[in-house]
Parts: C-alpha cells; sequence; structure tokens
C-alpha cells in the first residue's frame, strides 16, 4: 500500500511518516500543495492524507484539483480546526474521512484502514469473528469464551464486537464512541472505561489469560498475548 | 493615524454643508421667484391687451358716429386721456408720463388726410414704425420706436375701408412694475442667502463641534484608558444616541478587554499546571530508567496532553461560539433518541458513582440543530452532573414539548450549585472552589443553546421557590424536598413538529 502524505508541518510529517512506514505503508511525502499534485498525477497512491493549511493553497482546492484530473483514491483530511469546515464533511459523505488535530495515532492507522478497505474490493461480511477463545455469533448475537456463553447486554455485544473485529489494534475511547455509539464527542470522563471495566469482569472473570487490555493514555486493544 | 484637524473653516464640513446648502437655498428660491415674474409679466400684458383691444374697439366705433372735424379730435383727445388714466396698472405714473399713450388715425380713402395724432411729439418715428411693423387688425403687438427705450403694445383697428385707427400703450410701466419686483427681490434674496449662509454655517458648526469633541474623546481613549466616556446631553438627537452609543460600545469593550484578561489569567493558569506536571512526570521516567514506570509515565503523559487539548478545543469553540460564528449544520434532532443513546454511554459510569438516572422523556422531541453540537452540549450536561455530584445522588432528566419549544429539565438532589458561582454559572472559568473543571462547560453550553435561538437557566432547587420560577410554573418534575442543582434548557422546535403538535 503507498500512501501520499501532504503536510507543511515537518515534526509532525516526520512522526506521521515513520508511524506509517512502521504500519507497514510506503509513504511518499509532500510540503507543499504544489508538490503534491506533481507526486499524485502519477495516480500511483492507494490513498492520500492531507492536511487543509497548506502553505500555497488550500488543501480540499488541492483534493479537488486530483479529483478533476481524475484520481480517485481516497482521502483522508487532516485538519487543525476544531470545528469541521462543512466541505470537508460534504468530502466525508462522498467516502473520505477527516481527523482533527491532536489525534490519536491509533486513531489515524483505524481510519486509513477504513478508507483502503472501502475503496477496495468489498469483503464478505463474516457472520462470526474469533479472537483466540472468543468466539462470537453476530447473527445470534452470542459470545462465547471458550466453552461459556458470555451473558452480555446488547451494548455490551456490540462493543466486544467492536474490539473483536479490530483484534491486535487499538482502539481509542473516541473511537469506540464513534463505532458502538455513533457519537463522536470526547467526554472528560470515565464513561468509556466504565463500559469496557464492565465488558471485562465478564469476557476475562475467569480466564486464565485476559483478553482486553488497557494501553495507558490510548485506549484498548483486544489481544491474546 | 488619525488625519489633523482642519484648519480655518474652509476645511471643515460646517463650511461644506452650509455653502452647499446656501447654494440650494439661492437657486430655489431664484427658480420660485423667475416663476412669479412670468406669471405677473403674463398677467400684466394680458390685462392691458385686453384694455388695448376694448379702447381701440370704443373709439373705431366713436370715430364711425362722429363726423370728423375738430368735435371728433376733441372726442378722441379725451377718450386718450382718459384712457391714459385707465391703464390699470400704474397709477402713480399718471400725468408723469404723458408719453405713455398713444392714437393715430390715418384714412388713406381721403386723398389730402391729415392723421390725427394724440400722443408724444415725435409723430413722424411711431407712424415709420407702425408702418414698418404690418399689424393684424385687433391683435395687440409689440413694436419698437425709435428714441424709446422701452417697447409698445399696438393695435390697429379698421372702422372703414382705407381707415385704421392705431391705438399704443408703453410697455414702460409694466417693464418698471417688473424691474421694482426684480429689484426688491434680489435686495431681500441676497440678505436672506448671506443670512441663511451664516445662519446654516452657525448651527452646522455648532452640531459638528461636538462630533470634534466626540472623536478627540475617543482618540484620547485609544491611546489612553478604557474608563473614559463622552458627555451625553440630555437631547435625544443623533448626536446624542452617537455618544451613547460610542459610550455603550465603550462599555462593552472595557468589559471584554476585562474578560479577556481574566481569561488569559485563567487559560495560563489551566495551561502551566498540567505542562508542568507531564513535564515533570516525563522527566521524572527519564531519570529513573524503569521500562515500566515508563511505560506508565508516558500514559499518563498523554492522558494529560488528551485534557490540555480539551481544554484548547473548548476554548476555542467557546470563542467561536461567543463570536457567533458557530456554523450551525441544522437538521432535525430527535432529542429523546439523543438523550436515550447518550443516557446508554453514561449510564454505567453513573452507576459506578452510585447514582440513579431516571428518564422522563416525551416521544420524538425534535428540534432543528446541529447534531454534533447537540451531542456535545447535552453530554457536556450529564458529564457535569458526573464530575460535580457526591456519590448516590438521584439525576432526573425530564424532556416535554411544550409551547412550541423543547423543554429539557435536569434536576439532581446533590448539594446544588456552590454559592460562590451564583448566577454566573455560565461565565467562561466560573467553576467552584472544589470543581476538578475548568469552567467552560456551561459557558460552551450557554453559547450553543443561544445559537440555537434557546435558552438555558440554573436554579438551586433546594428552595421550593426556585422550581417553580424556573418552570413559570409549568413544568415541575421535582417536589421541592429534592433539593439540588436544577438546570432548565428551552430549544425551539422544529417546525414540522411545531405543526404536528
Amino acid at each position: 500500500m503507498r500512501l501520499l502524505l501532504v503536510e507543511d508541518d515537518l515534526a509532525i510529517q516526520e512522526f506521521l511518516k515513520r508511524s506509517l512506514t512502521e504500519a507497514g505503508y510506503q509513504v511518499d511525502v509532500a510540503c507543499d500543495a504544489k508538490s503534491a499534485e506533481a507526486l499524485a498525477v502519477e495516480g500511483a497512491h492507494d490513498a492520500l492524507i492531507v492536511d487543509l493549511g497548506l502553505p500555497d493553497a488550500d488543501g480540499l482546492d488541492l483534493i479537488a484539483r486530483c479529483r478533476a484530473q481524475g484520481n480517485s483514491a481516497p482521502v483522508l483530511i487532516l485538519s487543525a480546526r476544531r470545528s469541521v469546515d462543512e466541505r470537508v464533511l460534504g468530502l466525508e459523505h462522498g467516502g473520505d474521512d477527516y481527523l482533527t488535530k491532536p489525534f490519536a495515532l491509533a486513531e489515524l492507522l483505524a481510519r486509513l484502514r477504513n478508507l483502503l478497505r472501502r475503496s477496495s474490493a468489498p469483503q464478505g461480511e463474516s457472520v462470526r469473528l474469533q479472537a483466540a477463545d472468543l468466539q462470537l455469533d453476530l447473527i445470534r448475537r452470542e459470545a462465547r469464551r471458550g466453552e461459556q456463553v458470555l451473558q452480555l447486554t446488547p451494548q455490551e455485544f456490540s462493543l466486544l464486537e467492536y474490539l473483536t473485529r479490530n483484534a491486535g489494534r487499538v482502539v481509542t475511547r473516541t473511537m469506540i464512541l464513534d463505532h458502538v455509539w455513533r457519537m463522536r464527542i470526547d467526554p472528560a470522563t470515565n464513561v468509556v472505561d466504565v463500559h469496557i471495566y464492565r465488558l471485562r469482569s465478564k469476557v476475562d472473570r475467569d480466564a486464565m489469560r485476559p483478553l482486553i487490555h488497557t494501553i495507558r493514555g490510548v485506549g484498548y486493544v483486544l489481544k491474546a498475548a | 493615524m488619525f488625519l489633523k484637524p482642519p484648519r480655518g473653516p474652509r476645511g471643515t464640513a460646517a463650511w461644506r454643508i452650509s455653502i452647499w446648502t446656501t447654494l440650494a437655498f439661492a437657486f430655489g428660491s431664484a427658480l420660485a421667484f423667475w416663476i412669479v415674474y412670468l406669471l405677473v409679466e403674463k398677467g400684466v400684458r394680458e390685462r392691458s391687451d385686453a384694455w388695448l383691444s376694448g379702447e381701440a374697439q370704443t373709439l373705431a366705433e366713436v370715430s364711425q358716429s362722429t363726423p370728423p372735424g375738430n368735435l371728433y379730435d376733441r372726442i378722441v383727445e379725451e377718450v386718450a386721456e382718459l384712457a391714459t388714466n385707465e391703464v390699470p396698472h400704474d397709477r402713480n405714473a399718471r400725468g408723469q408720463q404723458p408719453n405713455s399713450v398713444f392714437f393715430l388715425q390715418t384714412d388713406s380713402s381721403v386723398p389730402d388726410d391729415t392723421p390725427i395724432w394724440v400722443g408724444p411729439d415725435s409723430r413722424i418715428a411711431f407712424q415709420k414704425a407702425i408702418q414698418q411693423a404690418n399689424l393684424t387688425p385687433g391683435t395687440p403687438e409689440s413694436i419698437q420706436v425709435e428714441g424709446y427705450p422701452s417697447t409698445f403694445r399696438v393695435v390697429v383697428r379698421n372702422p372703414s375701408p382705407g381707415k385704421a385707427l392705431y391705438l399704443g400703450l408703453a410697455d414702460q410701466d409694466a417693464m418698471r412694475l417688473l424691474h421694482q419686483l426684480t429689484d426688491s427681490f434680489l435686495m431681500v434674496w441676497g440678505g436672506t442667502v448671506v443670512l441663511g449662509f451664516f445662519i446654516s454655517y452657525a448651527s452646522a458648526r455648532r452640531t459638528l463641534m461636538r462630533v470634534e469633541q466626540i472623536t478627540e474623546t475617543v482618540a484620547r481613549i485609544g491611546s489612553e484608558e478604557l474608563d473614559e466616556r463622552l458627555p451625553e446631553s440630555p437631547k435625544a438627537d443623533e448626536i446624542s444616541r452617537l455618544a451613547q452609543t460610542f459610550n455603550h460600545m465603550l462599555d462593552r469593550i472595557q468589559a471584554s478587554v476585562h474578560q479577556l484578561r481574566a481569561v488569559t489569567d485563567s487559560v495560563a493558569h489551566d495551561l502551566k499546571s498540567p505542562v508542568t506536571s507531564i513535564r515533570g512526570r516525563l522527566e521524572a521516567a527519564l531519570s529513573d530508567g524503569d521500562p515500566n514506570r515508563l511505560e506508565e509515565s508516558v500514559g499518563e503523559a498523554i492522558e494529560g496532553l488528551d485534557r490540555l487539548s480539551d481544554l484548547l478545543n473548548t476554548t476555542l469553540d467557546l470563542a467561536e461560539a461567543e463570536a457567533g460564528a458557530l456554523r450551525l449544520d441544522r437538521t432535525p434532532v430527535d432529542l429523546t433518541e439523543l438523550i436515550t443513546r447518550l443516557s446508554d454511554i453514561y449510564q454505567p459510569a453513573m452507576a459506578e458513582r452510585r447514582h440513579t438516572l431516571v428518564l422522563d422523556l416525551e416521544d420524538h422531541v425534535v428540534v432543528n440543530a446541529d447534531p454534533g453540537l447537540m451531542n456535545r452540549t447535552l453530554s457536556n450536561l450529564l458529564e457535569n452532573e458526573l464530575t460535580h455530584l457526591p456519590e448516590g445522588c438521584e439525576v432526573k432528566v425530564r424532556l416535554r414539548a411544550h409551547d412550541g419549544a423543547a423543554e429539557l429539565v435536569i434536576l439532581d438532589n446533590g448539594p446544588g450549585f456552590p454559592p460562590e458561582i451564583g448566577s454566573r454559572a455560565f461565565e467562561r472559568f466560573v467553576k467552584g472552589k472544589h470543581s476538578p473543571g475548568h469552567g467552560l462547560g456551561l459557558a460552551f453550553v450557554d453559547a450553543v443553546v443561544q445559537a440555537h435561538g434557546g435558552k438555558i437557566s440554573i436554579a438551586d432547587s433546594s428552595t421550593g421557590d426556585a422550581v417553580v420560577q424556573a418552570h413559570g410554573g409549568k413544568i415541575s418534575i421535582a417536589d421541592s424536598s429534592t433539593g439540588g442543582a436544577l438546570i432548565t434548557l428551552s430549544l425551539p422546535l422544529s417546525a414540522l413538529q411545531s405543526t404536528a403538535v
């Protein structure tokens, strides 16, 4: 997977490039709209990550020009502004996505994966999810840990489903609220932690090996180890 | 930065205003006079023409009925004399201007005719002028006679073939009248214009001096202190209103400057302490060298940074909301559904602190609002309850569509708002002494609600009065015994719903 990262802040560019490369992507970088356009014209990128505040042009104009040239790679927009421009929201409906700074790296990676998945051929929706000895039956909404059926509320099941779908990957609290409850809010209190705590008390209660792990300062991950 | 005040009167607006006013006045009055002049001239001419025609007719009849000779001459002379006296418009000229009327009778049918002449001595000049004029009988016309400054109106009659009777009247009387009129007008006009100029200059100057005064004061305020105010005269004219408006503006500016200072101080404080603690933790972790501690410290640092960024975001949002720059992407938002979802999120955390969350929601209460902002507003309110209540409280949330508005009431039986907050709960950085937040939550909620055209109020329901007051007696969810804080929020219903209800 080859990405084009357009970001003029060198510190952010550096850290994003390193993180994305570590995550297994091939990353081309551009510091301004002009060089970005020159790179994008090749059409060799699977996705674009574009910062809106570029020194020589508005990021949205860059995206519009790329689209006009037939580049249909999905775009993840980075915006320093808190309240997001309506035009960006418009883009989001068109299949692209945005993140406001500061963001958690885990969230950037998750959104990027999501975009790349959307742009490639849709995979067959599975009816079962599995991680280690945890099994989820999505049709019967039933979860088992080994042989034992877990007594979960519908919400807890949705939460577990989201964690299992992202097994091995860190998800942030914001991502959990967005995906499980369809709410883009950042609570300052521990509302999400309480949900996880309750879920964990059911999923990991008797198990020798806990599945749900807290990544301090970032979020949670469901993994076997 | 500022333009220098003009030197002398010529550069002033008062000067220009009075020049233009005077010009307009002078032109207008001159125009009015000119119209009057034309009308008078027309009237005088009509009257003298009517007189001429009538008298000429009479004379023609007399000349037919009276045989020529001395008798006739005398009759004609008397008629002419009488006629002179009968000239309607200038009685003063009687006698002094004997040559203002002339009469001439010629008869070409008599071979050796002596024309009958009554009038000034220079008959030849008149005869010559009459011959040149080629007059139509019965119609008065103007002729110019050599040696006379003004024209004569002349009418000719032909009582019998060959016989011609000319009666003429000098225009000079009419002219004199018009000249007098013009002269007196010019005198009065000139005086009025000059006087008018001075009056309008003086009054404009007086008025604009007040503007000048305002300018000076404002310039001083700009460069010195914000405490100064413009003098407000009791007159409620435009300039007083300008001064009042300036003073109000200054009040507001002063208030915002003070607020800005307070906010800057608070932000600086709120930023400094987490930055210090994050820095300290990271530094300690580095010097410690223990990998387990390192992980924990980094995690804590990230959490601290998240709180910092939350503070920044809220501050920016709030600044935007208060500047009226919130972009509202309005769609119908089902508050009932939204609150239900939020309660799903918050219920476990509430239960953790042994709170009970009691929902009493009317079905499908829909407002036309920005969904994202609504989410954050309502989550903010629940967050508040979660943060500030001591363990084991009851939080009641009641939603009703009422009077074209969605009324949301949040009531708890906790200790209520701290007394030091008083009525300032919606101001920035106002928070209770022991509150862990940064005092922006309610300010943000208030700004969003106002941007949506709604209103929000808080009360302490520990006294029964507050409940009744806040609800206007319409909604009461609590018996006064519950006590605690009460937040009432009202938003206009979406058009769809208000018509349906």
